[in-house]
């Protein structure tokens, strides 16, 4: 992809650095106060989309991680989510457990999940892995239900909120910053694992696996650490939502979810941490964009019962036409933009011959 | 007795749904995750044969029939043409995002509740009994005959017919049918038509049976085990992977609980995924190229 | 110049907007010609005849430059069935014969796709009868899966496929490559027979530049992206260059030197030597 070339860099030290410039520290500085500051004027409602929005990044980078950079497809993201929000809740309601093990617990049933399912799908390829993991989904599902109706929760299974030194957590604000804080470690995580031999690894495996192999790297454990690293991450994001809907029930776990997370990394733009964060944020807000639409134009009572509808077929559109025209998503159009004010006033023309 | 019955009516049913998934793959390489919904179209144009034209059961199923052929072939036409040249894995994303808009569209102009075309187009839909105290419904042996004429139709298309060997020429090698003078969109589209008229037939048989809302897609979804056990490339495998996945799912509904038959199909895939990836009757080497 | 079947002017490929493949390509085919293109690998042969053919689009390449006029019209950037469609048929390096068909139905696709070149101008149709002519050995494998034949079989069988289309003019890329001598020579006799038989235009691009001038009428030589040396067969054959270069007899013998190397170092000779 064209793009401007960016700063001389004159040693590999350089190469690793996540934060290149000065204008990229500002910015990121300027960035994180407004994060820090928001809850000061947010109203309930926009904490929660907030809140929602962190949850959503989570899974996003971890999905971003397993399709965008190793290029491995999963349909059983809200499997995984499922099983980590289910360990917990039945954690918590047949031991009594406290966060500190339930967290842990989600996160090494997700690895243990991405393991067995990774397994078969190794000697497979793309379409079948996808497939397979599919099959994770409507398992995971199936014994979430059983556990339901066994047990009575046929509504859900409460979880209290968690509680450290006696304070607990629920105050939307704290939430806030406690997902806040969640998202950066995952997002660092996602960032230093690239610039790893891993993250060197799992590109390698995506551009073309049989050279991969012959560069001498192990393409069975590429793809299987994607795919454990990946599930582990999702179903502790799984565990964290869990803890801040207060309740699970498998029925929030469709395979709607699914799509939306593989939405989140198509939009965004497969590749790109920043894409993962751009997406989440896209789609999360995207239903709250419709409505508002809806009713600030009025039609909101003429299609009261249609909205569910018209998110979906909107959305559906959406994806569409970024896959159709803009394949590399959000985080293609901001490095658009941020080359077009870094190159001003020269423009970047094609060679001879370009259109 | 009634247990053969049931299972060979499930059986032609995943058979009859799985060929469209086959056909699409052999065709163009990419795995179509728009199934279940296309055959949803099916259903719900078998409707509104029924409610807005009062057409009687024989002609408004040949109208849904080649009006879903047409949907097939304006998906390719519209969607899945411009993603020549993409990678396979970004085809398969737009059949998601693909699958998401109808699901949108269908609710928008047919409503999401549970509807039913065989009150639509006034078919009576009785129980025959097939001697002793097996009883199987007349849409379950439709089911059962159109998978039979289906395959039979399909064998032959293949095997005898021009646009049949072009078919299989540009599965194989666009490039060199494109050499022999081939243009690959021809017999790209068909496949999708014909994908969209096999999957639309299914809809409607079953929407005879079960009515038609959203829950349709998901018996798209639960196909994917047949075609996967079968072989993605592979008809006959199609077959055997129906007989295959409904037996799994026959028996477990008996003799285990009703609730497994969701999960039974997935099971069994993942069975065959351990001992033999490529499936059943699928070729090797088309492993590497997914 | 009224039998002028291929005429390519002055003709430059770019890929992917960026990299200059060839540039300034001018070679031209009369009817009822074999001609072969030489040079090594790299020079741009494989290149110039997908240009030809109509496949350079399928790998982000276009023609910006230049003309390619077949029988009178200019085919630059048209998709490769249209090229096949109005008679240019090719026979690639890689993709050969389609190996889960049979032997015959590979044959047929030649037939089922139809209107192409000669008939559209009203000449005979070729049938499989006429192909056995020329391989008999593909009638004996007719029903044969054509993955499991041998490469020399797998040739005949594309050649024959080729043909079927009914081509004005045939492309051939890289006839003798991975094939035994006396395969090469068989087939070599064959193309000459079927440009005999039928009229048809050849355009043959090799490495080996023996078998090639052996069987051709002119010849043009590649280098860097561009023509550097055309002629008459037989004038190639035995012109110095060549003969240093590509036969390996003479000064450089035993050791592969581009053209541009050979033209440098006999030009030093002239003036130091």
């Amino acid at each position: 992809m064209a793009r401007a070339s960016g700063y001389l860099k004159t040693g590999y030290g350089q190469q690793l650095v996540l934060v290149e410039t000065r204008m990229q520290w500002m910015l990121l500085a300027l960035l994180a106060a407004a994060l820090l500051a928001l809850p000061l004027f947010a109203s309930f409602f926009l904490l929660d989309l907030a809140g929602q929005i962190f949850l959503a990044v989570i899974g996003a980078v971890a999905l971003m991680l397993l399709t965008g950079i190793a290029g491995q497809v999963s349909l059983g993201h809200a499997g995984l989510l499922a099983a980590g929000a289910l360990v917990t809740g039945i954690l918590t309601q047949e031991a009594g457990a406290p966060f500190w093990i339930t967290l842990p617990a989600a996160t090494i049933a997700g690895a243990l999940l991405g393991l067995l399912f990774g397994l078969p799908s190794l000697r497979l390829k793309g379409l079948y892995l996808g497939i397979s993991t599919l099959a994770l989904h409507f398992i995971v599902v199936f014994l979430g239900q059983e556990y339901e109706t066994i047990r009575g929760f046929s509504t859900g299974i409460s979880v209290h909120p968690p509680r450290i030194f006696g304070w607990e957590l629920y105050d939307p604000a704290a939430w806030y910053y406690v997902l806040l804080a969640f998202d950066v470690v995952v997002v660092l995580f996602a960032l230093n694992l690239l610039r790893s031999r891993t993250g060197r690894a799992w590109r390698a495996v995506h551009e073309r696996d049989v050279v991969a192999e012959a560069l001498g790297v192990s393409v069975f454990r590429a793809k299987l650490s994607a795919f454990v690293i990946s599930s582990a991450l999702t179903a502790l994001a799984g565990a964290v939502f869990s803890y801040y809907r207060g309740f699970v029930s498998v029925e929030a776990f469709s395979l709607f979810v699914t799509i939306q997370y593989v939405a989140m990394v198509i939009i965004g733009g497969l590749g790109s941490i920043l894409g993962a964060i751009l997406g989440a944020i896209f789609v999360t807000m995207f239903p709250y964009a419709i409505e508002a639409a809806l009713e600030t134009t009025g039609l909101a009572a003429a299609l009261a019962g249609y909205v569910f509808a018209i998110n979906y077929a909107l959305f559906g559109l959406v994806m569409l036409a970024f896959l159709l025209f803009e394949p590399d998503g959000l985080a293609g159009i901001w490095r658009r933009l941020r080359d077009y004010f870094f190159l001003w006033p020269f423009r970047k023309t094609p060679l001879a011959g370009g259109e | 007795m009634q247990l053969l019955a049931n299972y060979l009516t499930l059986a032609a049913l995943y058979a009859l749904i799985a060929c469209g998934y086959v056909l699409v793959y052999r065709v163009s390489r990419v795995l179509t995750l728009a199934h279940g919904e296309v055959m949803m179209v099916g259903a719900y144009l078998l409707l509104t044969m029924g409610t807005l034209f009062h057409l009687p059961p024989l002609p408004a199923f040949i109208a849904a029939l080649l009006m879903s052929l047409v949907v097939g072939l304006a998906i390719y036409w519209m969607v899945m043409r411009r993603m020549a040249g993409e990678t396979v894995f970004a085809a398969v994303l737009v059949t998601i995002a693909l699958g998401i808009l109808l699901r949108g569209a269908m609710a928008l102009v047919w409503t999401p509740r549970l509807q039913y075309p065989a009150e639509a187009i006034a078919m009576e839909n009785p129980s025959v009994a097939l001697g002793g105290s097996v009883a199987v419904s007349q849409a379950s042996l439709l089911i059962i005959a159109s998978a039979v004429l289906v395959y039979g139709g399909l064998f032959l298309f293949f095997r005898h017919t021009t646009w049949g060997v072009r078919m299989r020429a540009v599965g194989e090698n666009p490039r060199l049918a494109a050499q022999r003078g081939i243009a690959p969109h021809g017999p790209l589209a068909l496949a999708w038509g014909i994908a969209a008229l096999t999957g639309g037939l299914a809809g409607m048989l079953l929407s005879i049976d079960t009515g038609i809302d959203e829950a349709m897609a998901i018996i798209g979804l639960k196909t994917f085990p047949v075609v996967l056990v079968g072989g993605l490339d592979s008809l006959s495998g199609a077959i055997i992977g129906a007989l295959v996945v409904a037996g799994a799912e026959i028996l477990a509904i008996y003799y285990v609980d009703p609730l497994v038959a969701d999960v039974a199909p997935f099971l069994v895939l993942l069975a065959i995924l351990m001992v033999r990836p490529w499936g059943l009757f699928g070729t090797r080497e088309e492993l590497d190229r997914v | 110049m009224s039998d002028l079947l291929l005429s390519v002017e002055q003709v430059e490929v770019v890929y992917h907007d960026v990299v200059t493949a060839v540039q300034g390509v001018n070679l031209t085919a009369r009817a009822g010609q074999i001609v072969c293109l030489l040079g090594s690998n790299g020079a741009g042969k494989t290149t110039t005849l997908r240009a030809i053919s109509g496949f350079i689009g399928l790998d982000h390449a276009r023609v910006t430059g230049g003309r390619i006029v077949f029988a009178g019209e200019d085919i630059a950037n048209a998709a490769p069935h249209i090229c096949a469609r109005a008679g240019i048929a090719l026979v690639a390096e890689r993709d050969k014969v389609f190996e889960q068909l049979s032997v015959r139905e590979n044959l047929e696709i030649g037939m089922v796709a139809g209107k192409t070149g000669s008939q559209a101008a009203g000449g005979d149709r070729l049938d499989l009868k006429g192909i056995y002519r020329f391989f008999p050995e593909l009638e004996r494998l007719t029903g044969r899966q054509a993955g499991f034949l041998s490469g020399g079989e797998r040739q005949m069988l594309a050649i024959g496929s080729a043909l079927l289309t009914s081509p004005r003019l045939l492309l051939i890329d890289e006839l003798s490559l991975g094939l035994a001598p006396v395969v090469v020579e068989r087939l070599a006799a064959a193309l000459t027979d079927i440009r005999d038989a039928l009229g048809i235009t050849i355009l043959l691009v090799e490495q080996n530049a023996n078998i090639a001038l052996s069987i051709a009428d002119y010849g043009f030589v590649m280098e860097n992206g561009r023509i550097v040396l055309d002629g008459d067969a037989g004038r190639l054959l035995a012109h110095g260059d060549i003969q240093e270069f590509y036969l390996g007899q003479g000064a450089a013998a035993g050791e592969r030197r581009s053209y541009r190397a050979v033209k440098q170092y006999a030009r030093k000779r002239r003036w130091y030597g």
